[in-house]
């Protein structure tokens, strides 16, 4: 078995069998809490690493996006009845509509004027969550009691739930990989490198940058809509500015534009705080200093981008052939 | 005439306004000095209102003294600050680097980071519900003017705030620091080649900016009696818009947006619920961001 097979299996195993065994093994609700959170947060790192870390928009407004797919989820399943199988991507499906009129007006703005207009943004879909009480019922959150359906099986277990997240995940994350690392990253990273010599070069720039809003977006939603599926409870809260700061930390102390070590990143974030529950009040002041010394000590991340891509290709087997022959990369 | 009620909401949205224009202020120099955003401007805020308390419940001494206090935490805040999250990273400074977008977003996720500590550690140790304020100092003590009432915190508000920009456009133009301040902003490394102490301006810069946050978290704290722990995010942000509406590095257009931020807030409660308010900002920002992309009274840029 060659090593990048070796390496693929063993992340797959990990998944979905040392995890899963380790949690049947404590058998807390807890902990399946946890590892559903910090898959559902993976998800939503490596969503917004194509947008802000490969195409280098600096999106301050996902945890907006990641609301309405929990609420577009949530609704459905409420008050129509609708289940997972569909509610699923129907979440990811709004999440990506709004984002594409999001983009039309605002995508032709540079670096920190983008920042800014997905900052407004956020918080306007956040007043939204917030506000329009008929929809959303307000502060006090919309209650799904529906729980998972798939193709007609009840899932109720702990497990079943974590093993459901856990497929979602790993195949939106399998899709983000490969475009991160094959020919249409490469053209999102000349985007963020320059975005004027890209245009020079043939590339679309306006719609190569709407095109990755919208992806980030729709994934981002599927995210909010297991996080809707598998609590139960949302309310505005969850989706609030802080939430889309968080997301951002994660992808800068993992690496910008390195999908393993935003991964890393989003579960040293999620796990670090929980960790800490012993130490009480101080663990989110323990949290701010981690990012503080990460940012400070490793400024290209975790796992910075340069070995991350080289990983992807050598290791994980990407979207581009081995050289043989010099004809060039290429695809497989 | 004027409704009364329209001119009530009128005398209101000033004085938010101005509060919003101390803010925005800040947010001003600093992103003009350095072009990068401080995202621990509104911990800054919550710093100067929460200095001001514990002088007000420990001394009680008279309310200038109370604000020159919030003064001089906030500047002591802001020189801690930009030692701790600003100073790290800059190492280099030929021009690349000073413009680099990796300086940019180390610095503003090193604000954030600081400004994470900053509320964690005061809901630490404050509690993160609303702080009692001795009712002696709260400056809402209605004043009727002909058919309006203001209270005095409006006039206190507008006064000082009047005061605080007339010194500081005095500073800005007339004084030595003053000018040094104008030539880093204008070029850091052209500054530095005519023998200015970049180092020490950008310092001096914190200082005055997050004085003037201090000082308004600190008022806003006693005109409504309310001062918590996360009490400088929403501020924040709207300083934040009127400091994009003004056009990044214009002051006098930082605070007339922030001045219309705040009339367009208070007079937009009379024919929608207060609850979207909110809701205002946002549009402005978006609709400048889209129409007036760099801003409404910003120096004309190549791109936006």
């Amino acid at each position: 078995m060659s090593k990048s097979r070796l390496i693929k299996t063993g992340l797959v195993l990990a998944a979905f069998a040392v995890v899963p065994a380790v949690l049947v093994g404590f058998d807390k609700g807890y902990y399946y809490q946890i590892a559903t959170l910090a898959a559902i947060f993976m998800l939503l790192a490596a969503s917004l690493h194509l947008v802000t870390g490969v195409a280098g928009l600096l999106q301050l407004g996902h945890a907006a996006f990641y609301g309405v797919g929990a609420y577009v989820a949530a609704i459905l399943g409420a008050d129509h009845g609708v289940g997972f199988t569909v509610g699923l991507p129907l979440a990811g499906l709004s999440a990506a509509a709004i984002a594409f009129l999001v983009a039309l007006p605002t995508m032709r703005l540079m670096s920190i004027y983008f920042a800014v207009a997905t900052l407004a943004i956020g918080q306007m879909l956040y007043l939204v969550f917030l506000n329009w009480v008929d929809l959303t019922n307000g502060p006090n959150g919309v209650m799904l009691f529906s729980g998972i359906n798939l193709f007609g099986i009840e899932i109720e277990s702990d497990l079943g739930i974590y093993y459901v997240v856990a497929a979602v995940v790993a195949v939106s994350i399998l899709v983000l990989n490969r475009l991160s690392h094959s020919y249409y990253g490469n053209a999102l990273r000349s985007l963020r490198e320059d975005d004027q010599c890209a245009s020079a070069m043939g590339i679309n720039v306006t719609v190569m940058k709407i095109q990755a809003f919208v992806i980030s977006s729709f994934f981002a939603g599927i995210a909010g809509a297991l996080w809707a599926y598998t609590t139960g409870y949302i309310s505005p809260n969850d989706f609030h500015f802080s939430q889309s700061i968080l997301i951002l930390t994660m992808v800068v102390v993992g690496g910008l534009g390195s999908l393993p070590g935003v991964l890393i990143g989003a579960l040293l974030l999620i796990l670090l705080p929980e960790a800490l529950r012993s130490v009480g009040d101080i663990r989110n002041i323990i949290v701010g200093l981690v990012m503080f010394g990460s940012i400070l000590f490793l400024p290209k991340g975790l796992f910075g981008e340069v070995s991350a891509l080289n990983f992807a290709r050598r290791l994980l087997g990407a979207n581009w052939s081995n050289d043989e022959g010099q004809k060039g990369i290429g695809w497989k | 005439m004027l409704d009364p009620y329209i001119l009530q909401q009128l005398a209101i949205g000033l004085s938010l306004g101005m509060i919003y224009a101390l803010m925005a202020i800040g947010f001003t120099l600093i992103f003009g000095v350095l072009n990068v955003v401080n995202f621990a401007h509104g911990e800054i805020y919550t710093i100067g209102a929460f200095a001001g308390l514990m002088v007000i419940s420990v001394f009680g001494p008279p309310l200038l003294v109370v604000l020159f206090i919030a003064l001089a935490t906030g500047a002591l805040a802001g020189f801690g600050l930009e030692r701790l999250a600003f100073r790290p990273f800059r190492r280099f400074s030929d021009e690349a680097s000073l413009k680099s977008r990796a300086m940019r977003e180390a610095t503003l996720m090193s604000s954030l980071a600081m400004s994470i500590i900053a509320r964690e550690a005061m809901e630490m140790i404050f509690g993160s519900q609303f702080q009692s304020v001795d009712l002696a100092y709260l400056i809402n003590k209605p004043i009727g003017i002909g058919p309006i009432t203001i209270v005095n915190g409006d006039l206190i508000i507008f006064g000082i705030t009047v005061v605080m920009l007339g010194g500081l456009q005095w500073l800005l133009k007339k004084s030595p620091v003053g000018l040094s301040i104008r030539a880093v902003s204008n070029n850091a490394l052209g500054a530095k080649y005519c023998g200015i102490n970049t180092d020490r301006t950008i310092i001096i810069t914190f200082v005055i900016g997050s004085a003037m946050g201090a000082l308004a978290g600190i008022l806003v704290g006693l005109y409504y009696g309310a001062i918590f722990p996360s009490m400088g995010f929403t501020p924040g942000i709207k300083a934040f818009v009127a400091m994009v509406m003004g056009g990044l590095s214009s002051i006098p257009g930082a605070v007339i947006s922030a001045i219309i931020l705040g009339l367009s807030e208070s007079l937009s409660t009379s024919f929608m619920s207060s609850v979207w308010s909110d809701m205002v900002a946002y549009a402005f920002l978006l609709l400048t961001l889209i129409f007036f992309p760099q801003g409404l009274f910003g120096a004309r840029r190549e791109r936006v």
